[in-house]
């Protein structure tokens, strides 16, 4: 039986803790940083406390072990379950974890320059951000799910509006907090009708009652389909996937560089990894019970499918008409998640006989290349750009070769990585993703939509390379506009050169992060499903 | 002396010339960069570089081809790649030991490896090796770039280190790439030969419109060659190794389970799994319908004896049916998968080649790119495409290659060698002449190809080095023009004989070579690539009209080759009035004629005496030959059924002449 309510809840949570210890430590590092606001902290303080967060939570994660977590059959019988505890560590968890510790170490470098206003308080921000995604990799609860997801976005909120100078940097905030706002609500609403038809609030007690009712009279009861729409929608825009993507050109025109580079990428994370652990596609535990949303049993991967088409392609057509450097990077991030959903889909099929992939052991792949090459591009901005002169068109870039060469030598491994040239990580990631597309069993009801939606991948890749090209022919093949001015920040720089570094060894020695990828988002063994036979 | 000669030719030296030889460039290029705006030292320390290359080349490739023309291979089911670094198989080179051509390098696994096919790792590797396809044109590549390197003098003016420099990064991808026997190895320095032209186009271009010939140049490939990349992963990934039966060769059991085991991305793998399912698939569907049929006639003749246990027979016809009508499909979804992606796969290559209508970016990136990188985009470069559909498209798709490749590919080869002539006909400047005739060539080259067969095929391997020869002397001689005169506008220049009269001879040597007088190199292959069209297996009739349209392209280059001859050379002397700065004047320096001998002593060798070429080619051509052979006959069981009953006289098997 599937204990559907939960009465040993608390236990539950307290047996849990154990499992959040680094985050904690984030945010206590949070808040000796929000105390130090209060007698005026100065910049280089505030540096080094938070970077020195950074690295006792990474401490605590590294020595600090997560347990023998037994699997959901086996403990069934005790008093704790590990499957129905709101804190999960297994699956991608540490992967995430470590994700978000490498990112906020590497985000405290890049806001050097944006955090000036008010350092104590930004570098504080950060911090609750990381712990917010770090703890999305690990909710098993739709209430920590939410609490997570809103500690990755009320912080930005605060980081895009404290360096914000002039109307336009007000503007954009308020664009991205309403939007947020009214995402999130649509996101709750979502998780309301989850809970209402299964009656838990825990993911996999909700995902084996789907599964459950999926299976018994192989229809899905349409409420369950109306939470899964709207959770795709309420993260949708997390994940900037079109239709959902509106705000995203504005919001990285007008904001600070340094927190656009962040928006750029952890809310991504954060929206695929709760997809996926929504949807039961990334968990230890509900591989056995099937999928909710799969292939066999619902729609939602038709309308992902469709989704996935239209962002990537939207993405890019947009992204060519844009002047805007910043604005050409919010579209290109868009067509960035239509590659990344191939990833999800092909996850919610099941997998056939001798796979090597689950689909989201590609998906993480291609957001840890998709961040290193994204964070660089605005490190390098971040780098270049002063009040003397402003980076903000494409042009603005011309003889940056020649001005700064190791800032456009880094960008223009960006750049690369991002077409998906081979030797960058970005290369690796789109050949995981085609590979995993072309490992998904034909015979499905989607037949070989998968292999289908490679082709437009490939088609939308060609169509990026202009683009990029055209940056890439601003920095190399023309002469500088403007007479150099030293560049401002050298924490950016370094961030900017670790990051091109990154691409290039992941793109020729993929092997050591494909081992941690296909390690936290195994290939599902579906075993026979023992609860569901065990109700009838 | 004996254990220098073993050391020498032992295959552990032949290993590590390999890898020196395709990364020595990138640490030249480091090397060089480092001159930064020095020409002087950039251009003296490129050339000894190059020269090094190129030595180092020649000994490796030599010793290689001594061993393909006299050891015989046991099988020529694949390809037999030597001097691979990873083969764990031991003995000296020259006497064949026990070489497993295969490598045990991986770079990057895809999968968990399978135990009962140990031999066959589900990864990326770095296969490398040298086999008759590729080792002429690693010795091609390595000699064109001595030659840029000597001939780029106005074009390397500015940021000498830096232009150098690409030149080297683009040997290093390009020499890495003919050398590949994994087909993502293969794609990934296909691609990376897009970085260092982009730079070299876009950066010390001549024409005003540099910029946009080096981005449409790389779109346009990118776009192609990521088609291809589709193709690769769907077949390699529809092919799967077998997890139980055979690894290589027929696979006899067809009842056994379709167990999918590892992936392979080894060309020679790949060719044994995609032969294999072909086999079981067909082999399957055919006993199926036999036990179908069976089965029916079974219930017929009961049927007729008014049987009581009719029933009983009709379950069993019934069952035999649908076992019948699901093999057929699953056959037939394979085949349909697998026409599918030829066209994917071979997109990239025709970009590349390029074969008209696909060819539009080449008048833009030929014209602006500095004349040296013309050469090396003409004869080398270009090879990356023939070389792809000979070693990787033919071969791992040959029952598409036999229903598509002449009726359409061929078509397009045929259309491209004529319409490029009138195109080159046309041209006031001769770099676009060129070109134009380098289009129109590889039609030719394509045409040929496709008719699969020995002629064909071993013609078009050996025209991939002499179209490079000659094409690449040809734009080494626009280069020494555009160093004088800062043009190579025909209708700006004339009469230049009188002023250079070794440029002249050089020009008129090349120009013979190019048109394909006997004697010189092109004269031989566009014989057998002529002769392969006329003894096309099965499609008769088109072979005719398409030799027919090679033979007029023939003609036609003629006729434009000595037209421009006619203008540059002869008549009075008329040299633009206005020199561009630091211009060169007077006949070739010792420099050039040392970089123009190498190609054109190579035309006039390949043409005299091409046989030791050939015969370090006959294993590998035989091995493609093989694999469309089968598919020949399984696409077209008359013809099966004629060979069993008079076999041919001439068993077709390399060519000797």
């Amino acid at each position: 039986m599937i204990p559907l309510t939960l009465p040993n809840f608390t236990d539950h949570l307290k047996a849990s803790i154990g499992y959040v210890l680094p985050e904690v430590t984030l945010v206590a590092a949070a808040c000796l940083l929000f105390l130090l606001a209060c007698v005026r902290g100065g910049r280089a303080v505030s540096f080094v406390i938070a970077l020195l967060g950074v690295a006792s939570a990474g401490t605590v994660a590294w020595f600090v072990p997560e347990g023998v977590v037994p699997r959901a059959g086996e403990a069934a019988a005790n008093a704790f379950n590990p499957a129905f505890a709101p804190i999960d560590p297994t699956g991608a968890a540490s992967f995430i974890r470590w994700m978000a510790l490498v990112a906020a170490a590497v985000y405290v470098f890049l806001g050097w320059t944006d955090c000036k206003t008010a350092p104590p308080e930004y570098y504080a921000c950060w911090l609750v951000v990381a712990a917010g995604l770090s703890l999305v990799g690990r909710s098993n609860d739709l209430v920590t799910l939410f609490l997570s997801l809103e500690m990755v976005s009320i912080p930005t909120y605060v980081l895009l509006y404290l360096p914000a100078v002039g109307k336009t940097g007000q503007e954009s905030a308020m664009k991205y907090f309403m939007l947020s706002v009214l995402s999130s609500a649509v996101l709750l609403f979502g998780f309301s009708y989850l809970y209402g038809i299964t009656g838990s609030t825990n993911l996999h007690a909700i995902i084996a009652a789907l599964t459950r009712t999926g299976t018994t009279d192989g229809s899905q009861p349409l409420l369950a389909v109306v939470g899964g729409v709207m959770v795709l929608g309420g993260l949708g825009f997390r994940v900037a996937a079109v239709p959902f993507h509106f705000y995203a050109p504005d919001v990285y025109e007008a904001g600070p560089t340094g927190v656009v580079g962040q928006l750029a990428f952890v809310p991504k994370v954060a929206g695929f990894v709760a997809l996926a652990r929504l949807f039961g596609l990334l968990s230890a535990h509900t591989p056995q019970l099937g999928l909710p949303f799969g292939v066999e049993n619902s729609l939602l991967p038709l309308s992902m499918w469709v989704i996935a088409v239209i962002t990537m392609s939207f993405g890019n057509l947009l992204a060519i008409i844009q002047d805007n450097l910043k604005r050409l990077m919010a579209y290109s991030g868009i067509a960035h998640t239509g590659y990344m959903l191939i990833g999800v889909l092909v996850a919610s099929a099941t997998p056939g006989e001798g796979v090597a992939r689950s689909g989201m052991d590609a998906v993480l792949f291609y957001l840890a290349a998709y961040g290193l090459m994204t964070v660089g591009v605005f490190a390098v901005i971040s780098h270049v750009e002063n009040p003397d002169r402003p980076v903000e068109s494409v042009d603005d870039l011309a003889g940056l070769g020649r001005t700064h060469p190791w800032a456009a030598a880094a960008m223009a491994v960006f750049l690369f990585s991002l077409i998906g040239l081979p030797l960058t990580a970005g290369f690796v990631g789109k050949f995981n993703l085609f590979v995993a597309a072309f490992e998904v069993p034909t015979d499905t009801k989607m037949r070989n939509m998968y292999q289908i939606l490679t082709v437009v991948a490939v088609v939308n890749a060609a169509i990026s390379a202009v683009y990029y090209l055209r940056a890439l022919g601003v920095m190399f093949l023309r002469a500088p506009l403007k007479p150099a001015t030293p560049g401002r920040g050298l924490p950016q720089l370094a961030v900017a050169v670790v990051c091109a570094l990154a691409t290039v060894v992941f793109g020729c020695w993929p092997q050591p992060l494909l081992a941690l990828t296909s390690k936290a988002a195994p290939v599902p063994t579906p075993a026979p499903i023992a609860y569901v036979t065990s109700t009838k | 002396m004996d254990s220098l000669y073993d050391n020498l030719f032992a295959p552990g030296t032949l290993r590590v010339l390999l890898m020196v030889v395709m990364f020595a460039p990138l640490g030249f290029a480091a090397l060089v960069a480092l001159t930064g705006e020095r020409f002087r030292a950039a251009r003296r320390l490129s050339g000894l570089f190059a020269a090094l290359h190129l030595m180092l080349t020649i000994f490796l490739v030599a010793v290689a081809a001594m061993y393909s023309a006299s050891h015989t291979h046991a099988s020529n089911d694949t390809f037999c790649p030597i001097a691979v670094p990873g083969d764990s198989g031991e003995g000296t080179a020259i006497a064949g030991g026990s070489q497993e051509h295969r490598t045990s390098w991986n770079l990057f696994m895809v999968g968990k490896p399978d135990p009962k096919v140990p031999s066959v790792p589900p990864a990326v590797q770095f296969f490398v090796g040298l086999d008759g396809l590729n080792m002429w044109l690693i010795l091609l590549a390595s000699i064109m770039t001595y030659v840029a390197v000597s001939l780029s003098w106005h074009s390397a003016r500015e940021k000498a280190g830096g232009y150098y420099a690409w030149v080297f990064v683009l040997q290093t991808a390009v020499t890495g790439a003919f050398a590949s026997f994994d087909v993502i190895l293969f794609y990934v320095f296909f691609e990376l030969t897009l970085i260092p032209t982009f730079f070299l186009i876009g950066g010390w271009g001549v024409g005003g419109g540099k910029r946009d010939a080096a981005r449409k140049f790389f779109l346009y490939t990118l776009f192609g060659s990521l088609f291809s990349l589709i193709g690769l992963i769907g077949i390699v990934y529809t092919n799967p190794t077998f997890s139980s039966g055979q690894l290589s060769g027929e696979v006899k059991d067809l009842q056994m389970p379709l167990r999918r085991g590892p992936v392979s991305f080894s060309i020679n793998q790949l060719i044994f799994n995609t032969y294999n399912w072909r086999q079981v698939l067909d082999g399957r569907a055919a006993l199926a319908q036999a036990s179908a049929e069976q089965r029916a006639a079974e219930v017929e003749q009961k049927r007729q004896q008014n049987a009581a246990d009719l029933s009983a027979f009709q379950k069993l016809a019934d069952e035999a049916l649908l076992q019948s009508k699901t093999a057929a499909a699953e056959r037939d979804r394979h085949s349909a998968v697998q026409g599918w992606l030829f066209f994917a796969l071979i997109a990239g290559f025709v970009v590349k080649t390029p074969l008209v209508p696909f060819h539009t970016w080449l008048p833009a990136a030929y014209a602006e790119a500095p004349t040296p990188v013309t050469m090396l985009l003409s004869a080398v470069l270009a090879k990356l495409g023939t070389l792809g559909l000979l070693r990787i498209v033919i071969p791992l798709c040959p029952d598409m290659a036999v229903q598509y490749g002449l009726p359409v590919f061929g078509t397009l080869g045929a259309i491209g060698i004529v319409y490029a002539a009138f195109c080159a006909f046309n041209q006031k400047d001769v770099k676009l002449m060129a070109a134009y005739s380098s289009v129109s060539h590889l039609g030719l080259l394509v045409l040929g190809m496709f008719a699969l067969n020995s002629e064909g095929l071993t013609g078009a391997t050996l025209h991939m080095v002499n179209h490079g020869l000659s094409a690449g002397a040809t734009f080494a001689l626009l280069a020494v023009l555009h160093d004088r005169y800062g043009t190579t506008d025909m209708t700006q220049l004339g009469g230049l004989w009188s002023r250079h009269t070794k440029f002249a001879f050089f020009l008129i040597l090349i120009s013979l070579a190019a048109v394909g007088l006997p004697g010189t190199n092109n004269f031989i292959t566009e014989m057998l690539l002529i002769g392969g069209l006329f003894k096309p297996w099965a499609f008769g009739t088109v072979g005719y009209w398409l030799a027919i349209a090679a033979a007029s392209g023939i003609l036609l280059s003629a006729w434009y080759t000595f037209t421009m001859l006619r203008n540059v050379l002869f008549g009075n002397l008329k040299i633009p009035t206005a020199l561009p700065d630091g211009a060169k004047t007077g006949d070739l320096t010792g420099r050039e004629l040392w970089a123009l001998l190498l190609p054109t002593l190579g035309c006039v060798v390949l043409g005299v005496y091409p046989q030791p070429v050939l015969d370090s080619m006959r294993h590998d051509v035989a091995t493609i030959e093989k694999v469309v052979n089968a598919a020949r006959m399984r696409v077209n069981p008359t013809l099966a059924e004629l060979e069993k009953t008079q076999p041919p006289a001439d068993e077709p098997d390399g060519v000797h002449h």
